[in-house]
């Protein structure tokens, strides 16, 4: 197949996003072939181009008439560069016009007044599993806070089942985990069908018997005088689970790490609170939990001064941009007051993230209880452990910590 | 000092209204729908650092 071998595409690179299984190695790659181009063709992974610049990431990410979030492939996720089992996900594989009606529930859903109601819950559910282990003085940050705050706090707004809570977010959170093709990544993808069965059965349900939650709401959401299908709001349901999820873990965890290897840094935010604000942005700068997405070539089209074809595959970089010096003084540098700061993390364009608020208001909380609650937390360096894969999600596995007990509140 | 706001190009990060809570009326989605104006001297800065906090470029501040 011509776009296999480049076929006169270029510049041509040899880059393989999947060969990196640390957060190290994948930066410095990405630093290296953001140095070459930021617009590139590699012939891994099927041939795809890669867009490392800042600003031809943000280009991309808003030019979705070029740039399109549809699934050409309807067995291949559109937003991975993986051949990857995901169901559809609804709005992020849509375009518009139909992409206006998916999005609005959303919209609605998770809006910064929406969100600020939610504070209570998320404040809830930090203290409550940092009682879980206050005591000890000894935790595992991600098992015991990164992981379980966010699943309990979005699956307690869907109205999910609560035996099912924990079993049903980790699903995602046991996808990042591992390499596509992998053992583990298999069973991780069968689970997605359980998930998937119950996200259904859960909609039919709501659609029949409404309650006060966000499942009901996008059951009973209508676009132009019409129900959506109980299979598009079954996928709106399944992205706010992964959107919802492991990104907002992947962040707390690389704010518990970076904080627990750079004393400077944590005291900065323990003297002064409202830095917390700029820190967050900096954090999601320099640790961006999605580290890439993929677009398909809708059109021909000339872009940074390489020849895009229709059906072209594209992986554009949030790590890479975020890194761009052309954009960020010293960007290998973590500077946690650091403004302006408009990184890409949260996506740019009509696909910014919708649960942007809510993640923002479930990481600042960890953190600052965090800082409140166990304020000399130290690593167990030995214990960490990083994903094993950095090409789309990057996080960690455990964060073991040893710190002073403190009381249940 | 004058801002005007790209509507197109808006999509809801919010950041200009928590950076410049005085300057920026957001709709109940997180829009900016602050009409184009002239900004008090007092709020100039302020004015400025919602612009440098739009992750879109929508906010052009005039002088």
């Amino acid at each position: 197949m011509g776009s296999q071998t480049g076929d006169g595409r270029s510049p041509t690179v040899d880059f393989d996003v999947f060969a990196h299984g640390s957060m190290a190695s994948s930066d410095v790659a990405w630093r290296e072939l953001r140095g070459r181009c930021p617009v590139s063709w590699t012939p891994r992974n099927g041939g795809h181009w890669t867009v490392a610049g800042y600003d031809e990431v943000a280009t991309a990410f808003r030019e979705w008439e070029t740039f399109s979030s549809e699934r050409a492939d309807p067995e291949r996720c559109a937003i991975s560069i993986a051949h990857s089992p995901l169901p559809l996900l609804l709005p992020e594989e849509s375009d518009p016009p139909r992409w206006h009606g998916y999005r609005r529930i959303l919209a609605e859903l998770l809006s910064p007044g929406a969100v600020e109601r939610m504070r209570p819950r998320v404040e809830h559910w930090v203290d409550d599993r940092i009682d879980q282990f206050i005591e000890d003085g000894h935790a595992e940050l991600a098992h015991d806070l990164s992981v379980p705050v966010p699943s309990l706090v979005t699956m307690e707004w869907l109205g999910w089942p609560r035996e099912e809570w924990l079993p049903a977010a980790s699903t995602y959170h046991e996808m990042a985990k591992h390499i596509p093709g992998s053992d583990g990544y298999r069973a991780a993808g069968e689970r997605f069908a359980w998930l998937a069965t119950r996200a259904a059965e859960e909609v039919a349900d709501r659609r029949a018997h409404p309650r006060d939650d966000a499942i009901s709401r996008i059951a009973a959401h209508e676009v132009d005088g019409e129900l959506l299908s109980l299979e598009d709001a079954t996928s709106i349901v399944m992205l706010t689970i992964g959107g919802g999820v492991d990104t907002t873990t992947a962040l707390t965890s690389a704010a518990l790490v970076h904080l627990g290897r750079n004393r400077g840094d944590r005291e900065r935010l323990i003297a002064d609170p409202a830095l917390i604000d700029p820190a967050t942005e900096e954090f999601l700068r320099f640790y961006p939990p999605a580290r890439t997405h993929a677009r398909t070539v809708a059109r021909d089209a000339e872009f940074a001064g390489c020849t895009l074809h229709a059906g072209d595959r594209v992986l554009l970089s949030e790590i890479s941009a975020n890194r761009d010096q052309r954009s960020f003084p010293e960007p290998e540098v973590f500077v946690i007051d650091r403004f302006p700061n408009r990184h890409v993390s949260f996506g740019i364009g009509i696909h910014r993230c919708p649960g942007s608020h809510l993640a923002r208001l479930e990481f600042k909380t960890m953190i600052t209880r965090v800082l409140e609650r166990l304020p000399d937390y130290e690593l167990d360096e030995g214990g960490i452990a990083e994903y094993p894969n950095w090409s789309m999600i990057g996080g960690w596995a455990t964060i073991p910590v040893t710190f002073t007990p403190g009381r249940r509140r | 000092m004058r801002v005007s706001i790209d509507r197109d190009r808006c999509t809801g990060h919010a950041l200009c209204r928590a950076a410049a809570p005085n300057v920026y009326v957001l709709d109940d989605l997180g829009y900016n729908v602050t009409p184009a104006h002239d900004v008090a001297p007092e709020l100039a800065d302020e004015a400025v650092r919602g612009a440098l906090s739009c992750p879109e470029s929508a906010i052009t501040v005039e002088d």
